[in-house]
């Protein structure tokens, strides 16, 4: 002990607790807690890391100089913005239109919610607007939507609005026109009148133009990131900076970055900090791919269980899609967001008989950090799925989370006897277990219609099970459904922290565009097209490469890739696609693109759909720009054979399982060695995650310290 | 199972209830005690001493006479008619039939055409309450629009027999 060599630092500062993980060259990890200390959070999180280095016995001061690299992820942003205590932001807007932001949009008003209460249109509720009416002003102007100048801009329009809004005390601005993203002539003299207003009244306050930050279209949208930009994630600048200034001060020899949305991380001096919003779930997606990329692995699907939700997002040679117009915090966004799909079912959520048709309800609501009427210290009185665990005796009540937490099986039983069992007429164990064959089922379903959708089979994926909860059910939720391998990595419970240290320093840049290309267009159309195409990437380039400079990176250090949306023309559903080229001229390079759009396509539909008679659409460029960073370090271990040694052996315990008592051999999942297989019916523990070998199934541990779970028979 | 305290449910019926507290209700079960509550709630408001059977609308209950007899009554004490009698036959009743009258409510072009439509307004006798409002066209009939089946609500869905008047048994 105490000799470890820390690799990666992740931060994870929820509004209550800050979690810590440090991650060693083993990918063996601790996790501390400290509570956050929303003033200064830097302070939470040094006693967060010296609770999480005690484990090991080891001080800040020798571990943070041993790091390779850290990455914070937050939720102080999305607090600020869900409480509503961002800045006072004042908005200019068209005029006539001053009241689209408040209004909003309509799946704002149920974002969020279960499908029952979408249904249920008495729970709808807008929230208040971030920027209330008294702040808005309109100034006269319109660019049409195809760029062209409509209404000139009423300059004169723009200097009283600005001194209104200064008067009532806005501590930032926001433009935001329609169809700027198209032209943004009349945004950025807007942006400039509002400059020299703001110096003759010697104010400093800052100014947020749509079109510099995200030139995309929908207004809403853009809008409502813009406003975000300026009034939660510009303010919480300021933490991620002392937050980098003491991990320094403790030795570390980098920067702290902080998670996107996009599933790159991003320097705490990024311009558009708003994508910073994202926290927990993507990372582990970006972990799936970073593994995959490791273990050569291209159709992964990634699937994460933790208390609140079931996670799962595929990744498709090699690399997860993005989804462009996401929403966070019941807001319509215009950031790239790693595309996720997510259920509200968890070893959490509550367990409920419904009166009137006495069947079994799960969540959608969870208990969250409060585990279940199991654990006396968090006061529910409804039980949950972990409450079934407990009866069934598949969570060991004396060892969950390496023993930090005492759970009483007794008070599960009857809690579990009085509302589940008795309404039912079942026995108490039966009624668990029907309860946790329902959540499994529930999440096969989902699984398995999520890949079918998408176009694709099971078969052509492997399927990544993590999360503190994920291989409680892998061998539930995959069983029958045939996927080419099931792995678990021994760090599932740390594997979204693990994500996290694995991700890109990578920025990324979106802009909209229209450039439309006939059936068979004339050379002067296609090479036009290139033009524009790669114009827009140039933009772009500049954009990424002035971040890193920012960061002292050279732009010859910055590798780009460059990425296109295409579609048919008239269709409604793009594909971004990364282009074979590194630039584009001429009306050959842009054939090169159509006809790599036609492999896509085809291969995420049909060939038979291909319908090049109908022309294209590039309706928007990307850059993607990243630089060389430590990663961490996927374990390697010699193989030491199938037979586990003894002192993995932690004995039996009996286990109801499908209508009777049966005996589970129990191991300790850190003793574990590489090539061990472990028979059914198991129960492999470890601190924060317990891993379920059912009857039917078997796993063995590679030499990466990832299990892979077999089905060796029908089961029973 | 949800339960809620007697203050809970008098901020419901009030309207004053906390948006998120009364969006947990509608996504929860509802809770067994609910319609006693809410019943006592009313009947401790109302100035007269008949039992409520079952509120009808805003202002009005279907209430049992010491006879047995079930009437519409509204929380003034005014008395309509028998339970399953259509109230607003009983009501005073103002029809905004010109533009005159309809133009009091609404401007001049968005007003409706009295040929078209028509609003009535049923007021009580007793206290001038307004209880409901219809905007139809000028011939319809004044529908009935809720006959509640009353034992078949105690029995079926409370599963208990109606109170009886006291001193009397079925």
């Amino acid at each position: 002990m105490g000799n470890r060599k820390t690799q990666i630092l992740a931060i994870d500062a929820g509004g209550t607790m800050t979690d810590t993980f440090i991650i060693d060259d083993r990918g063996e990890f601790v996790v501390g807690k400290a509570q956050t200390t929303p003033g200064d959070e830097s302070v939470g999180l040094l006693y967060s890391a010296e609770d999480a280095l005690s484990l090991w016995n080891m001080k800040v001061e020798d571990a943070f100089p041993q790091l390779l690299t850290g990455v914070y992820s937050g939720t102080a942003m999305l607090n600020r913005l869900v409480s509503r205590k961002g800045r006072k932001v004042g908005l200019i807007v068209n005029r006539g239109l001053e009241d689209f932001h408040r209004m909003g949009r309509s799946i704002q008003s149920y974002l969020g919610y279960s499908y029952s209460d979408r249904l249920h249109i008495n729970t709808h509720r807008y929230d208040p607007p971030l920027v209330p009416r008294e702040w808005t002003r309109g100034v006269t102007e319109r660019v049409d939507l195809f760029g062209n100048v409509v209404i000139p801009l009423y300059e004169q329009e723009v200097a009283p609005a600005v001194r209104e809004l200064v008067a009532a005390g806005v501590e930032a601005i926001v433009i935001s026109f329609l169809h700027s993203y198209k032209n943004p002539i009349h945004e950025r003299r807007a942006r400039d009148i509002v400059q020299e207003t703001l110096d003759t009244l010697e104010s400093d306050i800052p100014i947020f133009a749509s079109v510099d930050y995200y030139p995309v279209r929908k207004e809403t949208p853009r809008t409502n990131t813009t406003i975000i930009e300026a009034y939660a994630a510009d303010p919480s600048r300021r933490t991620l900076e002392l937050v980098n200034e003491r991990v320094k001060e403790k030795g570390a020899n980098f920067d702290i970055r902080v998670m996107a949305s996009h599933g790159g991380t991003i320097s705490i001096k990024a311009n558009e900090l708003a994508r910073t919003l994202v926290s927990g779930p993507i990372g582990g997606v970006v972990g799936g791919r970073y593994l995959g990329q490791s273990l050569g692995l291209k159709n992964i699907v990634c699937s994460d269980i933790g208390g609140t939700s079931f996670d799962i997002a595929l990744i498709n040679q090699g690399d997860f899609s993005i989804d462009t117009s996401p929403d966070m915090a019941r807001l319509v966004l215009s950031l790239p967001l790693v595309a996720m799909d997510s259920v509200g079912a968890g070893t959490g959520s509550f367990v409920r008989v419904d009166p009137y048709t006495k069947s079994i309800v799960l969540g959608p609501d969870s208990a969250g950090y409060r585990v279940g009427v199991c654990y006396p210290d968090g006061g529910l009185d409804t039980i949950t799925v972990s409450d079934c665990h407990v009866v069934l005796g598949l969570i060991n009540p004396n060892n969950f989370l390496g023993g930090q937490v005492k759970l009483d099986r007794q008070r599960a039983y009857d809690a579990v006897k009085a509302q589940l069992a008795a309404p039912l007429g079942l026995s108490v164990e039966a009624a668990s277990f029907g309860v946790i064959e329902l959540l499994e089922a529930q999440l096969r379903n989902y699984l398995e219609s999520l890949v079918m959708g998408k176009g694709y089979s099971p078969t052509q994926f492997s399927c990544f099970s993590y999360g503190g909860g994920g291989p409680l059910h892998t061998a539930g939720y995959v069983k029958g459904l045939g996927f080419e391998d099931v792995l678990v990595p021994a760090w599932a419970a740390g594997f979204s922290a693990f994500g996290c240290g694995a991700a890109d320093f990578e920025y990324r840049y979106d802009k909209t565009l229209d450039i439309n290309v006939g059936y068979q267009a004339t050379e002067n159309v296609r090479a036009d097209a290139a033009e524009a195409l790669q114009g827009a990437w140039d933009e772009l380039t500049e954009k990424v490469r002035d971040e890193f400079d920012k960061n002292g990176f050279a732009s010859s250090a910055v590798q780009l890739r460059l990425n296109f949306r295409m579609q048919y023309q008239g269709q409604l559903n793009d594909l971004e696609i990364e282009s074979p080229l590194a630039a584009l001229s001429g009306a050959t390079d842009w054939d090169k693109l159509a006809d790599t759009f036609e492999d896509v396509y085809a291969r995420v539909y049909a060939r038979a759909a291909r319908s090049p008679e109908l022309g294209y659409t590039v309706t928007g460029a990307i850059v993607r720009g990243s630089v060389e960073i430590p990663k961490p370090k996927i374990p390697e271990e010699p193989y030491e054979g199938e037979i586990p040694n003894t002192a993995a052996f932690q004995g039996q315990r009996q286990v109801y399982w499908d209508g009777e008592f049966l005996m589970a051999d129990i191991w300790e999942m850190e003793a574990l060695k590489a090539g061990n297989r472990v028979r059914a019916f198991a129960v492999i523990e470890s601190p924060a995650t317990t891993f379920v070998i059912p009857p039917g199934f078997e796993a063995v541990l590679d030499t990466h310290r990832i299990f892979h779970l077999r089905q060796v028979s029908e089961g029973r | 199972m949800a339960k809620y305290d007697k203050a809970t449910i008098e901020e419901l019926i009030d309207g004053t209830i906390d948006f998120f507290q009364l969006k947990e209700m509608l996504s929860s079960f509802k809770d067994p005690g609910r319609f006693d509550t809410y019943l006592e709630i009313l009947q401790e408001r109302v100035p007269w001493e008949d039992r409520i059977l079952l509120p009808y609308s805003l202002h009005l209950y279907v209430v049992q006479k010491s006879n047995g007899q079930r009437i519409i009554k509204c929380d003034c004490g005014h008395e309509f008619c028998e339970a399953h009698d259509n109230w607003k036959l009983h009501a005073l009743i103002h029809v905004r039939e010109t533009d005159e009258k309809l133009q009091v409510l609404y401007p001049e072009l968005l007003a409706p055409d009295p040929q078209w439509q028509v609003i009535r307004e049923y007021y009580c006798p007793g206290c001038a309450s307004q209880l409901e409002v219809e905007s139809v066209t000028p011939w319809y009939p004044v529908l009935h629009d809720f006959d509640p089946d009353i034992d078949g609500f105690y029995e079926e869905w409370l599963g208990r027999p109606v109170p009886q008047p006291s001193g009397k048994s079925r």
